[in-house]
């Protein structure tokens, strides 16, 4: 019984560390000084060597941000933020004059991503073992070597800077871009003119001002028209140094009948202080172009009686701009103190699709208001939300949407179900979906229930000898299966063992 | 901000979208200007729906000429309930207008010949507010017809607050009829708390208007209660009705169900907040809410915001909501038998809204007369 087997290795380890990304990496740090001020956004311009342009774009966000107020509308509670005291730019200071190869990278931060759990195959790269177009030797069949399953391109952001991005040679064989925001801005500024901040405009709400301001790094990614990437893009993200902040800010460009599945991690060490995340992620497809976006969100959640842990506050965006096109969210959610997101899709391209499937798992006092957004505006556009979420310990999990149809959107359909499961009495679990239909044609439909795992499903298991945990376990999968389905093979396996990490404890 | 006319008339603030319960209902845009307060009606009186022991409130004041049923106690001597919460705008607002306060007392089975009416007349361009506190004694059943009318073409601007406490086993079957003038505004609240198996049937029929909102809150405050809500809103050219109701479950072993259907026809706005609320300690709440729209236009629009608020495990809780025009099989099914596509739609659009109808189980008389509202408003604007 191999799933059992499974199911109580979990437990058993847990035991041990129930968040084993807790650990933090001593790297010496390269810092800006604390606070936020036109000083502070000119150090992290000039640190990234940014061109003028991109320095008047920060300040300009920055003058716009000062007259913006943070917002109270979501269901979360914390006490008010210090922006000036938070550090905004934290860089290991080993890469201050940039790895000329892998050979120069810290053995310290390779320990890092071994714990991160990046796969073999990168850290073998990373380690220095074999070069970008040498085959590995982890490959069966070393002629197999681009197609091959398993591969995956990695950025990697520790803190304030992308300290590697792998395959990058590889990739360009293809003609796709996977490099570091940073990078594109010096590299490609023609590109990132062109689109940044048209998804999510600078001013479009408190947090997305403030990255615009002083984002440090991030993923870039552009995939020519008609290309299919290779293999799927990867990120890491870790907060490591204390007191920091971290404002990446991701673009993925998806031209004219192209397709790309992204998948974003991330992890940040143990700490008694709260750390601010707040991030901005743009994705657009041009016509019959496809982005899938996954994300395993796994930051510290704070310890049970919540202290500590990360204030997740991010704004994510597609805009699904060329007709047929599609863009889909995948989002497993189990850390965090706070989780302040919404990623949307503004469906504008005729007969384009919107997806949003995510599992938010929330436990001892952490606090969950996330949801999506897709926005009808062309014509036959279709939209599908499937969300799950479960409430344990004393946390509070609600799931906020909105799903609308412009006048002209004739025909769009959406389908919504949100469903969410309690475990124990001291949590909450909220529902706040907003439906607003002002074409005849559209078609909505929005479903949502709450309940505890049933009485007769825990009888039937455990009467067949399953143990009480085991079977909530396996309820518990059950539930969020329809969303599991969706995730890549590699974050399938990682997203069920994260729910059972996070609902540990939650039980009896 | 600069203070509108409106708000320096009732010495008050009111809600713009940014006060979350009025997001899809900007009081303060939507009302800049109101009406001088009633000095008297200026002719015409409340025409009754049915025969009922009547109660008329003609521009705010309570005509003399009630006749009460054995077990029903008026009092005029009752003091508006107030509140200072931007949420509680309705309550505030009708504390600072003229109009009559009343409390009536019911016991036994008062109104079990024919039911207690509560008509409401507007004769001009003023505002009134009436002010309805109904106490139900243990173990009594009442039936209330709450009417809402005002004279043709005139913009006046009606308010209501009706504050209704069930008494263990008490039982209220109440009726909201509001047929005001395509010009007429109107603005109502319903609080009703509930004991110990105690049951409350409420139907809302919103039929006319230009700018209405009815706000429900109830507080299931007693093991074994249920509570009951449909409603029908039919939302024709240039109205906007917003109903919003907010279910409070606060102790455990109660149940909940609610049904709107909402037809929005030429370019009408409609609007369906609706509230569950699950307290920790009210576990085994078993609360349904269900809100179906048929938008017939593409310049009319709905907005529906269902919101589950639950902090009991135990507990089943589901809403649903839909919006979308008439199905086109349903109508080439008629259509396939040599029924013309205006009539097919009347049909189908008469047969989802009745349905809430037949479902409320009431005297024949009175779904006649309610269907023939429905049907009337169906004539003129689907």
């Amino acid at each position: 019984m191999p799933a059992v087997q499974e199911t109580i290795d979990t437990v058993a380890q847990l035991d041990v560390d129930k968040y084993k990304y807790g650990f933090s990496t001593d790297i010496e740090n390269d810092m800006a000084p604390k606070g936020l001020s036109e000083e502070v956004i000119r150090f992290i311009s000039a640190k990234k060597e940014e061109p003028e342009w991109m320095l008047q774009w920060r300040l300009d966000a920055y003058e716009r941000w000062k007259t913006m107020d943070e917002p109270e509308w979501a269901r979360v509670d914390y006490p008010k933020i210090d922006f000036n005291d938070i550090y905004y730019y934290a860089a290991p200071k080993n890469f201050e004059d940039g790895p000329k190869s892998l050979d120069e990278v810290d053995p310290e931060l390779l320990k890092t991503y071994e714990k991160l759990g990046i796969p073999l195959k990168e850290q073998e790269l990373l380690a220095g073992v074999r070069r970008h177009d040498e085959p590995s030797q982890l490959d069966e069949n070393p002629s197999d070597n681009v197609y091959a399953s398993g591969r995956v391109a990695v950025d990697a952001v520790f803190d304030s800077v992308s300290v590697v991005t792998t395959f990058k040679a590889e990739l360009a064989k293809s003609g796709v871009i996977f490099c570091s925001i940073s990078d594109a801005i010096k590299e490609h500024p023609e590109i990132v003119k062109k689109y940044l901040a048209t998804v999510v405009p600078v001013s479009d709400n408190y947090y997305s001002a403030l990255n615009c301001a002083v984002f440090t790094d991030g993923s870039f990614v552009y995939i020519p028209e008609g290309v299919r990437c290779p293999m799927e893009l990867s990120t890491y993200f870790r907060i490591n140094a204390e007191n920091t902040g971290q404002f990446e800010r991701t673009l993925i460009i998806a031209e004219k009948g192209s397709y790309v599945s992204y998948l974003e991690g991330c992890t940040a060490p143990q700490r008694d202080e709260n750390q601010l995340h707040a991030a901005v992620v743009e994705l657009i497809t041009m016509e019959d172009a496809e982005i899938k976006y996954s994300t395993v969100q796994n930051w510290y959640p704070g310890d049970e009686n919540g202290k500590g842990g990360i204030y997740n506050f991010v704004t994510k965006r597609g805009d699904c701009r060329g007709d047929n096109s599609k863009i889909s969210w995948t989002q497993v959610e189990t850390g965090s103190a706070i989780t302040w997101k919404y990623p949307s899709c503004i469906l504008r391209g005729d007969g384009s699709q919107g997806e949003f499937y995510s599992i938010a798992v929330s436990n001892g006092a952490q606090q969950v208001d996330s949801g999506t957004k897709m926005i009808h505006l062309g014509k036959n556009t279709k939209s599908r939300i499937i969300s799950k979420g479960i409430s344990a310990g004393r946390s509070s999990n609600t799931y906020r949407g909105q799903v609308s149809a412009h006048k002209k959107a004739s025909d769009a359909r959406n389908f919504t179900q949100c469903d969410s499961l309690l475990i124990g009495d001291q949590c909450g679990a909220h529902t706040v979906p907003y439906i607003e239909a002002k074409n005849s044609t559209a078609q909505f439909e929005h479903e949502a229930t709450t309940s505890k795992i049933s009485d007769d499903q825990l009888f039937y298991c455990m009467q067949r000898g399953i143990p009480e945990e085991e079977a909530i376990a396996l309820i518990v999968n059950g539930f969020v299966k329809d969303v599991i389905q969706e995730l890549p093979m590699e974050f399938a396996v990682e997203a069920q063992k994260l729910i059972s990490i996070s609902l540990e404890g939650s039980v009896g | 901000m600069q203070k509108t006319q409106a708000e320096e008339a009732l010495g008050m603030e009111l809600p713009t979208r940014r006060v979350e319960s009025f997001h899809y209902t900007d009081l303060r845009t939507m009302l800049r200007e109101i009406p001088d307060n009633a000095s008297g009606s200026t002719g015409g009186n409340y025409a009754p729906l049915v025969d009922t022991h009547l109660l008329s409130f003609n521009d705010g004041k309570l005509a003399d000429d009630q006749v009460l049923p054995k077990g029903v106690t008026l009092s005029t001597d009752v003091a508006k309930a107030t509140s200072s919460d931007i949420n509680d705008a309705i309550v505030g607002m009708n504390a600072v207008t003229s109009g009559d306060a009343i409390s009536l007392v019911i016991e036994g089975n008062a109104t079990m010949e024919k039911p207690l009416g509560l008509g409401h007349f507007s004769s001009n361009e003023s505002r009134n507010a009436c002010y309805h506190k109904v106490l139900i004694k243990a173990g009594s059943e009442a039936q209330v017809i709450s009417r809402h009318t005002s004279k043709d073409g005139v913009a006046s601007l009606a308010n209501t607050v009706t504050e209704i406490e069930l008494e263990k086993d008490a039982v209220a079957n109440w009726f909201v009829i509001q047929q005001e003038s395509i010009s007429a505004n109107r603005l109502a609240r319903i609080n009703v708390s509930l004991a110990e198996n105690a049951k409350l049937n409420l139907f809302i029929l919103n039929a006319g208007g230009k700018l209405v909102r009815q706000e429900v809150k109830v507080d299931v405050a007693g093991e074994g209660a249920h509570v009951d809500i449909k409603g029908v809103n039919l939302i024709g050219d240039d109205a906007h009705i917003d109903v919003t109701t907010v279910l409070d479950h606060n102790v455990p072993n109660t149940t909940a169900n609610e049904l709107f259907r909402n037809v929005v026809a030429g370019n009408g706005h409609g609007v369906f907040q609706g509230q569950i609320k699950v307290a920790q300690i009210a576990q085994k709440t078993d609360a349904q809410m269900a809100c179906n729209t048929l938008l017939l236009t593409d310049d009319g629009d709905f907005s529906a915001k269902p919101e589950l608020e639950i902090f009991a495990d135990d507990v089943l809780c589901a809403h649903g909501a839909t919006v979308t025009d008439i199905d086109d099989d349903h109508l080439f099914y008629l259509r396939a038998r040599g029924i013309k596509e205006k009539t097919a739609r009347g049909l189908l659009i008469k047969a989802f809204v009745d349905e809430v109808v037949e479902e409320i189980g009431v005297s024949e008389e009175l779904e006649e007369a309610f269907i023939g509202i429905i049907d009337s408003w169906l004539d003129k604007n689907a």
